[in-house]
């Protein structure tokens, strides 16, 4: 048998197993663990331990980031600080919708910026701004596709892209150059996105939505708020400032001091544990989905089903990739997540650096399209935890169908920014 | 009394995951520690631990040997690193061939066989690596480990969420601090990565190294392959052993420059920071290629793979592949016979710094005997003239 | 100094499978019981300095 009728075979055998465990009423993180091992048993490999561990390992220290992000959001939260926040932005810009709009953007696209992740941003500032948009008469499913449109974005934007690092760290580029790439789509994507979706909003009816929103303790200020973001970003910045002076922190403790700042200036007391605990359960769907999707893509690998995908995209006629790029990117990303990077994304930028093109450039393009994956099943994490954080309760096409004109304009803005690629070249030496 | 069924479910589902991870714990722990013996060949007349060079690594996982080839007349002094990336094997066994094998004349040789040997403790996550490879002796098998491209996050945990290499602050990808080929020239007060490039820079300072030749592999997507990366120094000794080479030894090779942009590598800071030429030679390795089909063992020692072949046919490719694939035994010999023509090359333009060696074994005679062939059985030999990497 | 950054790491993800072990305890649903221990195998092993 050919290596390739025996991965399209392995491939088949996953699919279908994957389905009837869907069928069977299985969590999408379960039934891709059920893949995996049934894509390993039809690949000969019986149950291999080792690698189904070792793929359980692959996305461990974003899982810590994703905890350790949580937990500080978790515990401003709890301490009235988001709160405090939204109703200070509320009453001083509830008359202007675009300085208003601007600084939702900003809100939206920063926590996801600094950690790569969409579900950071949702679960930090996700949630209170969707209150400030549907006190704007905007819809939930509507405020919903907002949050995981700019969501996506914030994790596209720079300084930490994961889809771009991964792929850069995979075809040996240097993480470099990716800035004004990532920022420039990531910035007026969202910007036009949040305009279209929210021009319809009404002035915000102030006494009534601040009667609404959870009041802030007595004794929170902007100090005992702004210095755990300060501490965040003190760290961050001094970790660039004097990367050779400083022991390296990383991500997880960096937000872990931070939330240790949060805890120390609450105003109010708060139970640590029973925050972290929660936490942690609050995150299960998503860690779960990433330790199952590692598994899935090590017996992927294993089994030579990933070289059967990656051999099969690159080898479309380039004018198909590019125009495909739209729908295989986002699917990718939603069966495999992060795992799309070195899957499709190596082969992919290999492919254009090849034929001429600025791989500095095609990856950001890349990389503004991938998110757009997280709102589809099987996974759709990020889209899951929006519908959540909004409190949705229509049915979660309703949420995709106000995304699509902004998936829309983001897709073809990516594909674009890969054909121009060498055009926009300048962007990368800025 | 009663036992609650859920206690029973949990208790199941607990045995069940320990179960699992006592069995991958295990494979993780045997291969974390598999001995692997060096039989020192007649030309070893000394082994060292690179913690001699810088003390602050004493102890560490990364405190190697190195091993010490010696001429009887004074002469130059050329540095052989294999492990840098320890997922490429025959970066590795060239070296070993060497310390097993090669015997000098004129001029000392030092090989280090595990220049990163924390990384070759781990393999990839996500990349469905075998935990070991073995090679076919006429005496029986030996087996290495296989190793990743970066040292074990056991050895060195956090990474950054963005690494900013020493000195020249470029900004690089987060796992790559733990990349041996992005840590040059090191720093005293780093991670084990930078503290372990910073020893062998001190190495190649005080031994007065002239060459340091840094052995890998490469996927066949990847622009940089069967060539020799020179740094500005030995750009000339490198085009005249490509050709050379290219017109004797029966397989072609190209040379290309090492270029500034990119720090962190062997090939450019070496050559940078200390007195010493730095060259890097890439084989071609399909197993690394991102479009590989099934991933095992054959794949690496082979190098046969019908996804590549039809990634070839399709021009993605920097190298050439067809159904005979990359075996191991071309891809060491590829490594050993430049390096034997760089030495003969280096002897020829400064015999004063001459570094003459016999006993490289060449491209042809290990396509005819295989790499297994000029190993030395470890059964047979006597305990003071075995080392276990 | 970065052998205490190392070992918060190690008391954190310590302190995450602590918390994965209660939750799994009080958890009602098979489901999530079984994600719980697939998600708390990298934590241990790590714990364990396995992998």
């Amino acid at each position: 048998m050919s290596m390739a009728t025996s991965a399209q075979i392995i491939l088949a055998v996953m699919v279908a197993v994957y389905l009837i465990a869907k069928i069977f009423k299985a969590s999408t993180e379960l039934s891709m663990f059920t893949a995996a091992l049934a894509g390993s048993l039809a690949g000969g490999q019986g149950i291999p331990a080792r690698h189904i561990v070792e793929g359980a390992f692959t996305y461990l220290d974003i899982i810590l980031i994703f905890i350790s992000a949580t937990l500080f959001m978790n515990l401003l939260k709890e301490s009235g600080g988001v709160a405090y926040v939204v109703r200070s932005i509320l009453i001083r810009f509830h008359r202007n919708k675009i300085i208003l709009f601007l600084l939702i953007t900003l809100l939206l696209l920063i926590p996801g910026a600094l950690t790569g992740a969409g579900s950071v941003t949702v679960l930090i500032t996700g949630g209170m701004i969707a209150v400030i948009l549907q006190y704007m008469g905007l819809s939930r499913p509507r405020t919903a596709a907002i949050i995981f449109i700019l969501a996506g974005l914030s994790a596209a934007a720079p300084p930490v892209s994961l889809w771009a690092m991964l792929t850069a760290a995979g075809v040996n580029m240097p993480y470099v150059g990716f800035f004004l790439p990532l920022l420039v789509p990531c910035l007026v994507l969202a910007l036009l996105s949040l305009f279209i979706l929210g021009w319809r909003s009404k002035p915000v009816e102030l006494d009534k939505a601040l009667n609404e929103l959870p009041k802030a303790p007595h004794r929170m200020n902007a100090l005992r708020m702004g210095i755990p973001f300060l501490v965040f970003l003190f760290l961050v910045l001094a970790g660039r400032i004097w990367p050779h002076s400083l022991p390296i922190l990383g991500l997880p403790l960096i937000f872990l001091i931070s939330a240790v700042s949060a805890f120390l200036l609450s105003p109010v007391k708060l139970n640590i544990l029973e925050i972290s605990r929660s936490t942690v359960h609050q995150l299960l769907p998503l860690i779960g989905t990433l330790t199952c999707v590692g598994i899935l893509v090590q017996i992927m690998t294993l089994t030579g089903v990933r070289g059967l995908i990656a051999i099969t995209t690159v080898t479309l006629p380039l004018t198909a990739v590019i125009l495909t790029l739209c729908i295989v990117l986002p699917v990718s990303e939603a069966v495999l997540m992060w795992g799309a990077a070195p899957v499709l994304g190596v082969p992919l930028v290999l492919l254009f650096n090849t034929i001429g093109l600025n791989p500095i450039v095609a990856l950001a393009g890349m990389s503004i399209i991938w998110p757009l994956g997280d709102a589809l099943p099987p996974t759709a994490i990020i889209g899951r935890l929006t519908t959540d954080t909004v409190g949705m309760k229509e049915s979660y096409s309703r949420m995709l169908k106000h995304c699509l004109i902004p998936a829309l304009i983001i897709m073809a803005a990516g594909t674009l920014m890969v054909v121009f690629s060498k055009k926009l070249g300048f962007l990368t030496l800025i | 009394m009663k036992i609650k069924g859920s206690v029973v479910r949990k208790a199941s589902i607990l045995v069940l995951g320990l179960v699992l991870a006592f069995f991958a714990g295990t494979s993780f722990y045997q291969s974390r520690r598999l001995k692997e013996p060096v039989v020192m060949g007649p030309g070893v007349s000394r082994v060292l631990s690179l913690s001699r060079y810088f003390p602050k690594i004493k102890g560490s996982i990364n405190d190697v040997h190195v091993y010490f080839l010696e001429g009887k007349e004074p002469g130059g002094t050329v540095c052989v690193l294999g492990g840098t990336h320890p997922e490429e094997p025959s970066a590795r066994l060239a070296a070993w061939l060497l310390v097993e094998n090669a015997v000098v004349e004129k001029g000392r040789l030092i090989v280090i066989l595990s220049a990163n040997r924390s990384a070759t403790t781990v393999t990839r996550l996500g990349g469905a690596y075998p935990p070991d490879y073995t090679i076919e002796t006429p005496w029986g098998n030996q087996t290495f480990r296989m190793g990743d491209r970066w040292s074990n996050p056991l050895d060195q945990w956090p990474d950054p969420e963005v690494y900013m290499h020493y000195p020249t602050r470029q900004e690089l990808a987060y796992v790559d601090i733990r990349n041996l080929n992005r840590t040059w020239p090191g720093r005293p007060n780093g991670t084990l990565t930078e503290k372990t490039c910073y020893a062998m820079t001190r190495l190649f300072i005080q031994e007065k190294v002239d060459i340091v030749i840094d052995l890998h592999e490469a996927e066949l997507q990847y622009p940089v392959i069967s060539t020799i990366v020179a740094h500005p120094k030995g750009e000339e000794l490198a085009a005249m052993a490509a050709m050379v080479i290219s017109g004797t030894e029966g397989f072609n090779i190209g040379m290309e420059y090492s270029p500034e942009a990119l720090r962190g590598l062997s090939h450019r800071e070496i050559g940078d920071n200390t007195p010493a030429i730095s060259l890097l030679f890439e084989s071609p390795e399909p197993f690394l290629d991102a479009t590989r089909g099934r991933t095992d063992r054959a794949l690496l020692l082979e190098g046969k793979d019908d996804f590549i072949v039809k990634a070839g046919k399709h021009g993605l490719l920097f190298e050439k592949i067809d159904e005979t694939g990359w075996p191991i035994d071309k891809r060491v010999g590829r490594h050993c016979s430049t390096l034997a023509v760089v030495l003969e090359l280096w002897s020829e333009l400064y015999p004063e710094r001459a570094v003459i060696v016999e006993k490289i074994p060449r491209y042809a005679e290990l396509l005819e005997k295989g790499t297994g062939w000029f190993f030395t059985d470890p059964s047979h030999a006597s305990s003071d003239k075995i080392r276990y990497e | 100094m970065q052998l205490v950054v190392t070992i918060i790491y190690y008391l954190f993800t310590a302190y995450i499978a602590g918390l994965m072990i209660w939750n799994l305890l009080k958890s009602k649903k098979w489901q999530e019981e079984v994600l719980y221990i697939i998600v708390l195998i990298p934590f241990l092993l790590r714990l364990l300095r396995l992998k």
